[in-house]
C-alpha cells in the first residue's frame, strides 16, 4: 500500500506541523509518496524538512519513497536553482517535470541547499556564505557589517549541532525574503537533520535532573535556555549561547523543533508565535531556524 | 624579539585549509596542536603573541578549543613555568567570542593592538579589573600606588594583584606591576 503525505501549499514553519502529522501517520506504510504537486512555495526550512523526511524514510528501509514535484514550473525551477532536487534525487524517486538546471543561486539564495555531515562541510559552508553574503546583507537588509561577521559564527554553530550530535548528516540553506507579517526583508538560516534529536542527545546527562518531566520540550529548554551540553566539560554548550547573543543584538529569532516539541525565542516584531509547544506530531531529528530582520529605517 | 604565531598559518599547516575561518571544535583542537608545536622553538620568558589579524570568522567552539584550552594547559601552570599569551589582530566580533569563552572558564587574557591601550578579555574579580585599569593606563605601578588610586585596603589590593599575576596578565618586576604586553 502506498501512503500519501500531502505537502501543504505553503510549506514553512507554521505549516510544518501539518506535514509532520501526515509523516507520523505513515509510520508503518510499505511505500510513501510525498506529494508536493500543489505546493506553491517552500521556505528554506520547508525544503530541507522535505529532505529530512526522505532521509528518515530511507533509514526505515523498504522501497525508495516517491516525491511528486510541484506542478507549477516556476516553483520547480526555483527549487532546482535553490539546490533542492540535486539532493532529493538521492533520497526519493522523483516524479513530475524537474528542470535540469544546476544549482545557481539567485540573489535571494545566499546558500543553496547544502549537505552537512563532517566538520569540513562546515568550513565549506561558512567560506561560501562569507564570500557571497556580506554585500547583500549590508545593502539589501542594511545590516551592520558586524552582524555579517557574527552571521558566519551563528551558521557554523548551527551546523556543528549536526556534526556533533545528530549521528547522521543534515542540510543547511540560507535565503533572504519578505517575512509574512512585518513588511520587512529577513535573512533566514535553516539547518535540519533526521538524526537522534535533542532529547536523546542529552538523555544520559540530563534526564535524571528532570525526572518525570523529561521529554522533548525539557530537552530543548535545557539546551537553548540553560545552555547545557551532553559533555561534562564546562566549556561545552557554548554554540547555542553564541547564537542567542548574536540574535539578541540584531533582534533576531530562533526556533528549534525536535521530536514532539518546539521552542522559540521571539523578538518584539514577531506577533504570531509561541515560546514553547509540546505534544506536536513526532518528526525525527532537529530543525533549527534563525531569522534576522532588515534594519528598520526611521521615518524622516 | 617577539614570539608571534599567525593563526591562519597554523590553520593552513594543521588542517591544510585554504580558508581563513577558525570554525568547529575539531579544527580548533588541530590548531591548538599546531600552536603547541610552534611553542617548542619560542624564546623563554617572553609572551607568545597569537595573531588573529588574517582570521575572518571565529566561532565560539573554535575559540574555546584554541584560546581557552591553550590557557588552561599553559598559562596556569607550575610557578615560573607558565607560558603567557597576548592576543592581537582581533575584530570586535572576535574579541566578543573570546571574552565569552574565557568568562565561561573564569580565565583572562590580554588583547593589544598597535597604538591602543591593552585590554583585558575574560573574567577577573572587580578589584582585579580595577587594578588592571590603573596598570593599563599608567603602564606600571607599585602596590601602594594602586591601593591609593583605587582607595582599596592593602590586603585587597595585594589579592587583586596576585590574581592578575596568577592569571598571566600582569608581571611583577623590581617591585612594580606591569601589564603583560608584547611591545
Amino acid at each position: 500500500m502506498t501512503y500519501v503525505i500531502e505537502v501543504p501549499q505553503i510549506l514553512d514553519e507554521r505549516s510544518f506541523d501539518q506535514f509532520a502529522a501526515a509523516f507520523a501517520e505513515a509510520d508503518d506504510a510499505t511505500r510513501v509518496l510525498v506529494d508536493a504537486h500543489a505546493t506553491s512555495w517552500a521556505s528554506p526550512a520547508g525544503l530541507i524538512g522535505l529532505l529530512c523526511a526522505g532521509q528518515a524514510l530511507v533509514a526505515r528501509g523498504g522501497p525508495k519513497p516517491l516525491l511528486t514535484a510541484p506542478a507549477d514550473k516556476e516553483v520547480t525551477h526555483y527549487w532546482a536553482r535553490a539546490g533542492f532536487f540535486a539532493h532529493a534525487a538521492d533520497l526519493f524517486e522523483v516524479h513530475g517535470s524537474v528542470p535540469r538546471v544546476k544549482p545557481n543561486p539567485e540573489r535571494n539564495v545566499l546558500l543553496e541547499v547544502t549537505p552537512v555531515t563532517v566538520a569540513d562541510d562546515v568550513h565549506t559552508v561558512v567560506g561560501k556564505l562569507q564570500e557571497r553574503s556580506a554585500a547583500i546583507l549590508t545593502s539589501e537588509l542594511s545590516l551592520d557589517p558586524k552582524a555579517t561577521m557574527g552571521f558566519g559564527m551563528a551558521l557554523s554553530e548551527a551546523c556543528q549541532n549536526i556534526v556533533e550530535h545528530a549521528g547522521t548528516g543534515g542540510w543547511v540553506a540560507v535565503q533572504t525574503y519578505n517575512w509574512r507579517n512585518i513588511g520587512r526583508k529577513v535573512v533566514v538560516i535553516a539547518v535540519a537533520d533526521a538524526g537522534v534529536g535533542f532529547r536523546q542527545t542529552l538523555e544520559a546527562t540530563q534526564a535524571n535532573r528532570f525526572g518525570d518531566r523529561w521529554g522533548d520540550a525539557t530537552a530543548l529548554e535545557a539546551a537553548l535556555i540553560q545552555g547545557v551540553s551532553r559533555f561534562r566539560d564546562e566549556g561545552r554548550g557554548q554554540g547555542l549561547a553564541g547564537i542567542r547573543r548574536w540574535l539578541d543584538r540584531w533582534h533576531g529569532k530562533i526556533s528549534i523543533r525536535s521530536g514532539t516539541a518546539r521552542i522559540a525565542i521571539i523578538p518584539d516584531w514577531e506577533k504570531d508565535d509561541e515560546a514553547l509547544r509540546d505534544g506536536l506530531p513526532a518528526f525525527p531529528g532537529s530543525q533549527v531556524q534563525l531569522v534576522v530582520p532588515a534594519v528598520e529605517r526611521e521615518a524622516r | 624579539m617577539i614570539n608571534e604565531i599567525d593563526l591562519t598559518e597554523v590553520l593552513a599547516r594543521s588542517v591544510g585549509s585554504r580558508h581563513r575561518d577558525l570554525v568547529t571544535r575539531s579544527t580548533g583542537a588541530k590548531v591548538r596542536g599546531g600552536i603547541e608545536e610552534a611553542l617548542t622553538g619560542r624564546l623563554a620568558g617572553d609572551p607568545v603573541v597569537l595573531n588573529f589579524s588574517a582570521v575572518r570568522v571565529l566561532d565560539c567552539s573554535c575559540a574555546d578549543e584554541v584560546v581557552a584550552k591553550l590557557l588552561l594547559e599553559h598559562a596556569i601552570g607550575a610557578e615560573g613555568q607558565a607560558v603567557c599569551f597576548v592576543i592581537r589582530g582581533l575584530t570586535e566580533t572576535h574579541a566578543e567570542e573570546i571574552d565569552h569563552v574565557l568568562r565561561r572558564r573564569r580565565l583572562a587574557l590580554v588583547a593589544e593592538e598597535v597604538g591602543q591601550r591593552p585590554r583585558l578579555l575574560g573574567e577577573v574579580t572587580p578589584s582585579a579589573a580595577a587594578a588592571w585599569d590603573v596598570l593599563a593606563t599608567r603602564g606600571s605601578a607599585g602596590e601602594e600606588e594602586i591601593a591609593l588610586a583605587l582607595a582599596l585596603p592593602a590586603l585587597e589590593t595585594r589579592r587583586a594583584l596576585d590574581a592578575l599575576v596568577a592569571a598571566g596578565v600582569v608581571r611583577l618586576s623590581a617591585g612594580r606591576y606591569l601589564p603583560l604586553t608584547a611591545a
